[in-house]
């Protein structure tokens, strides 16, 4: 009985390598095409490993491109949407986990409607609005608009944390002397910190990654963010290919990383609900 | 019908075996129950017995047939879960026809619509659902054939379980510690049935639990087992009267079996406990131990009897506890001369004290001198160091090595 | 756990705690997404140009039945159509079959479990640079495995080719998202009771009775939301498509929501994208309400019994 397994067991180990194969496979093809040598971008066959004596591309692409200042605004966009979708998302998570109130299934209705709102229709208000309040070209505009985005996710993911909590803690506090606010701030936060990070992680990267409003509500160059000047070498050839996968892989790595860290707390968070429901 | 054998059957976790070399013979159209406390090892054979666990080594089988290399569904044995385990999405005709349907299946039932039809028209036919009624019937089940598990109470669904395994009309009906997860009182009318059903169906029922009450009331014989290795099979007489060692005499028997360290003096045919002496009972006399020797004495609570302080037969104490159970009461008493060997036990703590039940209602409070006697003629004897029983009665069948 | 955790100060006075901590982030919502919702809502029944959006001139349904009429707007339906379906069942089913395969034991599963998410969380303009570069009509790698396999001859890259565009744009986005899939599927296996799967074992199901009998129902609740999800987003879904084919060639990959976005940045009528922009919406609210209709009743009909 033993053998059958076994090769049973070979054939799904190997599929599974497969598919990680497919997955992984862009990202280093991203590597491979960064780390060729000029001369044999265009090269047939094409080679399939990376050139590791072509490393230099990696500093030499700050010299040549615009790359630091993106990778910069990207980064100060990011942390913006993060700091602000968590401060606002903080006490309706709360609210929508203790309460039993009015407007609960209003909220989670709304919150859920987001989810169906495309960005390339709001961005023509949106437009409009942010030229009124004088917010056009601006980074703390994108922030303000990424929040509004990212905002109902994490409201969601942090009230399924919240419901984890025991309520006996706070009523502990609460006979302690603890004023609401104060339990969820003391009490409440610090408790579900593995939440709090994953989240953050999805307001970062929702900020890191983001492309229309990027591109639309900014025309200034070095208000730019890397979203919007990698976009700008999609599918064009006359830059060196090297350089602009480089930057590339600049752009995505912090973004793979940290979101394999965190994974499971946001898959736990966004399935929690959802299963229960 | 056939018999079971087990053959040094082993199942070792990493580096440990939660199963250590048991064998067994179970005889055909017998109720045995493997008892035991949590982690002896007894879910893990029984699972073992149904193909839900491989053996690291040894063999079962099955009248002539040998069974532990095959799949569960060859082996003719039906398995009731602890949890029921009824199919939620079914409804309770559907969770009783299940397995026949399975017994017919052929490979194109997978095939969406077709095969979906084609196990709808077998559930339908007259050998299934006259197999589906007469089974709900027996097991009162009629009224709720349409309905889903989630909506029957505890008992009904465990009633649903059983009849799941009886629709197989299986050699061997396997079951693992059924009646866990129902209230005290269920418990009694649900083991009540179980008994009645094992007397009408015939078959050989394996039955796992950690409840020694429902252990010596439904089983035809006891496997006690501890830590993976088997203790002592016998029947629920035979292991309440003759425990093989000390942890089969505290194990059945409420309130615990009292071990009393005693010095056994066979030639002059005195047991010393405390500062009393006693004479040694017929059936303890005929012991040949050389000279005197310390032993464990065990004596139930229903042995001894409590009377005036100042009385010289009895063993002087205090009363620690006393404890009202409608019909008895249960007083504990720590003996001033005597010692206990009830160390890391549950029961009580190392503080030496001995339980007694007494019939009525004890008027004793904590703090009261008393002083008890005892009536040695069901009292047994273990070694101080193995634990095992002395006794010149080789009835009792120790299969394995003591460990205390 | 919405338990009312009750001040002292007794029975009867409203507690506002709940609508304090909840007004601040619906009136951000309603400022950043309300308003320029409704908007879009009163920019669609005007016909207004891009170069000068305060001149709206009020035409009624008139962009909406000119959609009705146009023929390549019947075009985007379908391949709106296409995209969505392509996406829900290739990203579901191999999200299914990867979390099958990664749920039985395997040495080095958490690290696989891990690893599968990659694709997910790339950011969107880095794929569509990858892939676009891998489809490359003359030195994609892609491009020249096909031809090895005899896929495709000629140079024509798959994103140039209008029989192929659709897919080339779906397959990248299948990438990016079945990992998704697959992780939450996967935590709905863990759900699955081992000891109703021992039960089918015993009653002689094989493997594939034991997943029909057992495994799908109870995973299927979170597989038809994951449907869900992946329906509304790729209603929405802009980024990839944009950048790898701005919707073409000849309108071959032109979704609703490009569309809109050509309307309103290519042809500069901001009256006519709010008309589709709308169209989208509906659609995808409508999708939601049969849901939640199809659901409420499929419980209904199991609780009643």
């Amino acid at each position: 009985m033993n053998h059958s397994i076994d090769w049973r067991h070979s054939v799904r180990v190997m599929v599974v390598l497969a598919i990680l194969g497919l997955t992984a496979f862009p990202i280093y093809w991203m590597l491979v095409t960064a780390m060729t040598s000029s001369g044999n971008l265009f090269a047939s066959p094409t080679h399939l490993t990376p050139d590791l004596k072509q490393w230099p591309v990696f500093s030499k692409v700050f010299g040549e491109t615009p790359v630091a200042i993106w990778l910069k605004n990207s980064a100060l966009v990011a942390l913006g949407t993060t700091g602000l979708s968590l401060l606002l998302a903080v006490l309706p998570a709360y609210a929508l986990s203790r309460f039993r109130f009015a407007g609960v299934g209003l909220l989670g209705l709304g919150l859920f409607v987001t989810q169906m709102l495309p960005e390339a229709m709001l961005v023509v208000p949106l437009y409009a609005i942010f030229g009124q309040l004088s917010l056009l070209n601006t980074l703390t505009g994108l922030i303000l608009v990424n929040t509004a985005f990212t905002v109902p996710v994490i409201t969601w993911i942090l009230k399924g944390a919240i419901d984890g909590i025991p309520i006996d803690i706070e009523e502990a506090a609460s006979i302690d002397g603890c004023s609401r606010l104060g339990t969820v701030f003391n009490i409440v936060i610090p408790l579900i910190a593995p939440s709090l990070a994953a989240t953050a992680v999805i307001a970062f990267f929702h900020g890191w990654n983001e492309y229309v409003f990027a591109q639309t509500l900014i025309s200034d160059a070095h208000l730019h963010t890397a979203s919007v000047g990698l976009a700008g070498f999609v599918g064009e050839l006359s830059t060196p290919l090297h350089s602009v996968m480089a930057i590339g892989l600049m752009y995505t790595l912090p973004a793979v990383f940290f979101y394999l860290l965190v994974q499971r707390y946001v898959v736990a968070g966004m399935t929690a609900g959802s299963v229960k429901g | 019908m056939s018999s079971i054998t087990l053959t040094q059957v082993t199942k070792v976790f990493v580096s440990k075996p939660v199963v250590d070399k048991v064998s067994l013979d179970v005889t055909s159209g017998e109720f045995l129950v493997l008892l035991g406390p949590s982690g002896c090892g007894k879910s893990t054979l029984l699972r073992m017995l149904a193909g839900l666990e491989s053996l690291t080594s040894g063999e079962i089988h099955l009248g002539q047939r040998r069974v532990d290399a095959l799949p569960p569904s060859a082996r003719d044995m039906a398995f009731v879960f602890q949890s029921y385990a009824l199919y939620p999405h079914m409804t309770v005709r559907r969770n009783m026809s299940f397995p026949l349907i399975m017994r017919q299946f052929k490979w194109w039932f997978h095939i969406p619509i077709i095969g979906h039809l084609a196990k709808r028209r077998i559930e339908a036919s007259p050998e299934v659902s006259a197999m589906v009624d007469r089974t709900a019937r027996i097991l009162a089940l009629t009224d709720m054939l349409d309905r889903y598990p989630r909506t029957l109470s505890g008992g009904q669904r465990q009633r649903v379980a059983l009849g799941r395994a009886m629709v197989r009309q299986p050699e061997v009906f396997l079951m693992d510690e059924p009646l866990s997860n129902l209230d005290a009182k269920l418990r009694s009318s649900m083991r009540a049935e179980i008994i009645k059903l094992h007397r009408k169906l015939g078959g050989t029922f394996v039955y796992v639990t950690h409840d020694q009450i429902e252990a010596m009331t439904m089983g035809t014989r006891i496997v006690m087992m501890r830590e993976g290795v088997v203790q002592q099979v016998g029947t629920p007489r035979d292991i309440y009267a003759n425990p093989a060692n000390t942890f089969v005499a505290r194990f059945i028997g409420t309130p615990a079996m009292n071990l009393l360290l005693a010095r056994m003096d066979a030639p002059q045919g005195q047991l010393e406990v405390g500062d009393q002496k006693f004479a040694l009972p017929a059936h303890l006399a005929s012991v040949t131990v050389g000279g005197s020797q310390d032993v464990l004495l065990g004596i139930r609570p229903n042995s001894l009897a409590i009377v005036d302080p100042q009385d010289k037969r009895g063993l002087a104490g205090t009363v620690s506890l006393v404890e009202h159970i409608g019909a008895d009461s249960i007083i504990t008493i720590k003996l001033d001369s005597v010692k206990t060997a009830h160390e890391g036990d549950s029961e009580s703590d190392a503080s030496d004290e001995i339980m007694l039940t007494k019939s009525g209602y004890s008027n004793l409070s904590a703090g009261s001198r008393v002083g008890v006697t005892m009536n040695l003629d069901n009292a047994s004897i273990f070694s101080t160091s193995s634990g095992q029983r002395i006794s010149t009665d080789l009835s009792v069948t120790c299969p394995v090595d003591f460990k205390n | 756990m919405a338990i009312n955790l009750n001040n002292k100060s007794g029975a009867g006075r409203a507690d506002w705690t709940p609508y304090l901590f909840s007004a601040p982030v619906v009136l951000y919502l309603l400022i950043f997404q309300g308003y320029p919702l409704l908007q879009e809502l009163y920019l669609s029944f005007t016909s207004t140009s891009l170069l000068s959006p305060a001149k709206h001139v009020f035409v009624g349904l008139r962009n909406y039945s000119d959609l009705v009429e146009a023929a390549e707007f019947a075009r985007v339906l379908w391949t709106t159509f296409i995209y969505t379906v392509g996406c829900v069942v290739f990203s579901v089913s191999l999200g299914l079959g990867a979390a099958l395969l990664l749920n039985a034991p395997l040495r080095g599963r958490g690290l696989a479990r891990s690893l599968i998410t990659i694709p997910w969380a790339a950011p969107p303009v880095a794929v569509a640079l990858i892939f676009v570069w891998m489809f490359n009509g003359q030195y994609g790698v892609l491009h020249q495995a096909f031809q090895w396999v005899g896929l495709s001859d000629g140079m024509e890259g798959w994103l140039n080719d209008p029989a192929l565009a659709l897919t080339a744009v779906l397959v990248t986005t299948v990438w990016q998202i079945f990992p998704f899939a697959s992780v939450v599927i996967l935590s709905a296996l863990q759900g699955v009771s081992s000891e109703l799967r021992e039960a089918a074992v015993m009653d002689g199901a094989d493997r594939l009775s034991v997943f029909v009998a057992v495994v799908w129902p109870t995973i299927r609740p979170t597989v038809m939301l994951l449907t869900l999800f992946v329906t509304i987003w790729s209603l929405r879904r802009f980024d990839l498509i944009w950048l790898m084919t701005q919707g073409g060639p000849i309108g071959r990959t032109n979704t609703l929501v490009i569309e809109l976005y050509r309307r309103a940045f290519t042809f500069r009528e901001l009256g006519e994208a709010a008309a589709v922009g709308m169209v989208g919406l509906t659609t995808a609210l409508l999708i939601t309400i049969v849901y939640f209709w199809f659901n409420v009743r499929a419980e209904r009909a199991a609780g009643q019994k």
